[in-house]
């Protein structure tokens, strides 16, 4: 409760109808302003406004100017001078306010009766304007322009006590006096009528009808709720005012290409559907960059929305496939979990390998690290590339040892041995024996299990150049198992 | 209020049977009459042709956008009774897959929630509903439910991933169990619910309010309460809106949304399921959104183009 409601009124009409200003400044910057022919015009609307001094200061001007109205004026700048007002301070109770102001009002009276003011038609006016006369003050409709500025004037000269739950009763016919049945109320006028009638859930009603977006109600609506001032009924579905108009503002700011960023946190102070309506609304902004899907993740999983996650992961993933940017497609199904997409990049970094004979994305597979036992193909894939490493640092014997578990414990696939026994030729044509006899055999018996009973068996023996592979194979082999077994034979020093 | 965002002028040669907007509402899928599939980029008010798809025989049907984590992957069904899905692959759209198993016009194409895989609902006029789901590298698996509406089946529609109820008790956070269930419109003037159990797919409900051919229906996405929706519209120029309060799927009861004045051909939803779209032989497309006691009113009407408007979309709509 800042102050008297007729203050606050008067201060609400002088910000919102301005059509005067340009009016006024243009008297106020001329030359002689008493001279202007708009002069009378501003001190009207000064006294319209509430605003004393300044119209005092104004008809100042005027007396200086016309000494023969010199006594004229100086009653009625002393009536207007002594115009009892609701006063911020509160040093005066209502009681006495009304006193003051019906023996004020008492006196302009007796003023105007005796004629004082019948040589000036102006200045009469302004006299039958502080005494409240409703005919005086319709005639200056046009420096009004508004009922409602029409409704603070009235107030003003008539009723300045005036307490907010009787704004009602002097609010329509305000309305109805103004228009005065040649045109009929605007919707803005429905919404001010019921703003003045307190008829909050007509007013949100109203600005839902007439405004074209949900900006305005949703937030009043909220700023009413949080102040308990709005009784919300409970929609059927359980959800309440302020909730259903939240959702459907925060709703709609999700078709911007930005704005969707606040929309969430719209969405996050709506208790009952606010994250059910993020699940679904997110999942549509289109990740047309990667650091759009990354912001769209971040907010994800900032609020454990590990679907939303999965999915925009595997959007991504498959992206980046379509684009052949396999490195990036394998991160982002290992940060989807998913792994059978990773399974699938792994089947292509090898495919490439194959044909290349090098790995892309190199970085990537090293570092894998646990994130390699998401997917069996996966796990090969950084163990066959760690097997690589292993050769390139000449730790031959690890890489040896790793090359054969690859195959016995079935970490690669069938389709892959050839290659990897075709990577293990060169280790057996080292000057030192590297694979153990015990190696060597289980290398024998991968390579006819590949080649036996199998099968594939038919391309081997169709394709030249496989049966000439296999046939090194076997000589290596022999010769590595005839080296090893006599180095393993021969007793140390001897 | 409802406004006209943007109009698309598709070149098309004949009368055009659906428009779908992509997941993101960024392309926009068109069929034809003149047997022709026409992908467009709509982005930012544009309107630039990225396809143009050529492989039906007859008038084509409908169109259905697949979920983006699958790649960029259209279905398309026509008159000549195939089914041919179609995917992007290196800039460019080709025909991944084509299925013949009908032996007349299939009507209608859907794809299930993500959340089941790559499955597609293919609805048609023999009267068979078929089920192709994606198995990997380039393979489909069909299963088919004979008989599913005598004369013919015009419409299907998946039931949303979403367990009914979850948004009141809270998930365990482990995958839930879906049942996967979808709903079919049909010539002999049901809605049929579909359920699948063990592998098979058995008829779950029949819904009867329609006097005509049911030419569509909808599955109405779902927020987690435990009400599931349906919308249906038939020839009979009404469109019914079925909803079920239970978790077991039982009982299912219709309220009239409105009686037209001609057929109504299609029903749409939109993300959250609070605005319904209807469009139909009195060349109009209106919204319709429930109040806040139970009753639908209409929200708007958008009166345009010469002939009657067959297909309507939500997807990205700004619902203001």
């Amino acid at each position: 409760t800042a102050g008297p409601l007729l203050l606050r009124l008067l201060d609400w009409v002088r910000l919102h109808v301005c059509d005067v200003d340009s009016m006024v400044r243009e008297v106020l910057s001329s030359e002689t302003p008493s001279k202007h022919k708009l002069f009378w015009n501003v001190v009207d609307v000064f006294v319209l406004q509430g605003r004393m001094d300044e119209a005092r200061h104004l008809l100042s001007k005027e007396a200086s100017a016309n000494p023969t109205s010199m006594n004229m004026y100086k009653i009625l700048d002393d009536l207007m001078k002594k115009m009892p007002v609701p006063s911020l301070g509160n040093t005066q109770t209502l009681t006495e306010l009304e006193l003051k102001w019906q023996h004020w009002h008492e006196e302009c009276q007796r003023y105007l009766q005796d004629g004082t003011f019948a040589s000036n038609p102006h200045m009469e006016s302004i006299c039958k304007i502080l005494l409240g006369d409703e005919d005086a003050i319709l005639e200056k409709k046009e420096l009004m322009t508004t009922w409602y500025h029409f409704l603070v004037t009235r107030l003003l000269y008539s009723h300045p006590t005036v307490k907010p739950m009787e704004l009602q009763f002097y609010a329509q016919s305000s309305m109805d006096l103004f228009l005065g049945g040649e045109s009929s109320p605007e919707p803005l006028d429905m919404i001010l009528m019921a703003a003045f009638e307190f008829e909050m859930h007509q007013v949100i009603k109203e600005c839902s009808i007439v405004l074209s977006n949900w900006w305005f109600v949703a937030h009043l609506t909220d700023l009413l709720d949080h102040c308990k001032l709005l009784q919300s009924h409970n929609l059927y579905f359980g959800s309440n005012m302020r909730e259903f108009l939240l959702l459907e503002y925060a709703s709609g700011l999700f078709s911007h290409h930005s704005l969707w960023q606040l929309g969430v946190d719209y969405f996050d102070h709506c208790p009952e559907y606010g994250r059910v309506y993020l699940e679904l609304h997110i999942e549509r902004i289109p990740l047309s960059t990667e650091q759009k899907a990354l912001k769209v993740l971040r907010i994800c999983e900032q609020r454990q929305m590990h679907e939303q996650v999965r999915s925009v992961c595997k959007i991504m993933a498959m992206k980046a496939l379509r684009n052949n940017r396999l490195g990036s497609a394998l991160s982002w199904s290992i940060r989807a979990k998913d792994a059978a997409f990773a399974t699938l990049i792994s089947d292509r970094f090898l495919k490439d390998y194959c044909e290349r004979g090098c790995f892309s994305d190199l970085d990537l597979i090293d570092n894998l690290g646990p994130s390699m036992l998401l997917s069996d193909r996966l796990t090969f894939l950084g163990k066959y590339r760690e097997f690589h490493r292993l050769y390139g640092e000449k730790r031959f014997p690890e890489a040896a040892r790793l090359l054969l578990t690859l195959m016995t414990a079935h970490i690669a696939p069938c389709s892959f041995w050839m290659t990897l026994l075709t990577d293990a030729l060169p280790l057996l044509e080292q000057k030192e024996v590297i694979f153990s006899a015990e190696q060597t055999y289980e290398l024998m018996r991968c390579l006819e299990d590949l080649t036996a009973g199998n099968p594939e068996k038919q391309k081997f023996q169709d394709d030249d150049v496989e049966t000439t592979k296999v046939e090194m194979l076997r000589l290596a082999l022999a010769r590595n198992l005839a080296r090893v077994i006599i180095k393993e034979g021969t007793v140390e020093g001897s | 209020q409802v406004s006209v965002i943007n109009t698309v002028d598709t070149s098309h040669e004949d009368m055009i049977h659906d428009a779908q907007m992509d997941y993101y509402g960024t392309r926009l899928a068109t069929c034809s009459s003149d047997r022709s599939v026409k992908i467009f980029d709509v982005r930012n008010g544009g309107q630039i042709l990225i396809a143009d798809l050529r492989g039906h025989e007859g008038p084509v049907w409908q169109v259905a956008w697949a979920h983006p984590m699958y790649g960029n992957i259209l279905a398309s069904c026509s008159y000549d009774r195939k089914v041919i899905i179609w995917k992007e692959e290196n800039g460019t759209w080709e025909k991944t897959y084509e299925y013949t198993g009908h032996d007349s016009s299939v009507n209608s194409v859907c794809w299930a929630p993500h959340d089941y895989g790559l499955i597609l609902a293919c609805g048609s006029s023999d009267g068979a509903i078929s089920l192709l789901s994606y198995t990997g590298d380039g393979q489909w698996e069909v299963k088919k439910i004979s008989n599913a509406h005598t004369i013919g089946c015009n419409a299907v529609s998946w039931a949303p991933a979403v367990v009914p109820g979850s948004l009141i008790e809270q998930p365990s956070g482990q995958k839930p169990n879906y049942i996967k269930r979808f709903a079919s419109g049909g010539c002999d003037n049901l809605v049929k619910i579909w359920k699948e159990e063990d592998g098979q797919w058995k008829e779950e409900q029949k819904l009867e309010a329609h006097s005509d051919w049911v030419r569509d229906v909808a599955w109405a996405p779902s927020i987690g309460l435990p009400t599931s929706t349906i919308a249906s519209c038939s020839q009979d120029g009404r469109v019914f809106i079925w909803t079920c309060d239970d978790a077991s799927g039982n009982s299912w009861s219709p309220k009239l949304l409105h009686k037209f004045n001609d057929v109504v051909w299609h029903v749409s939803w939109s993300i959250t399921a609070n605005i319904l779209a209807v469009s139909g032989g009195d060349n109009k497309v209106t919204l319709w959104k429930e109040s806040v006691d139970g009753l639908w009113a209409c929200i708007s009407d958008v009166n345009k183009g010469q002939g009657g408007v067959s297909a309507v979309t939500d997807g990205q709509q700004n619902e203001q």
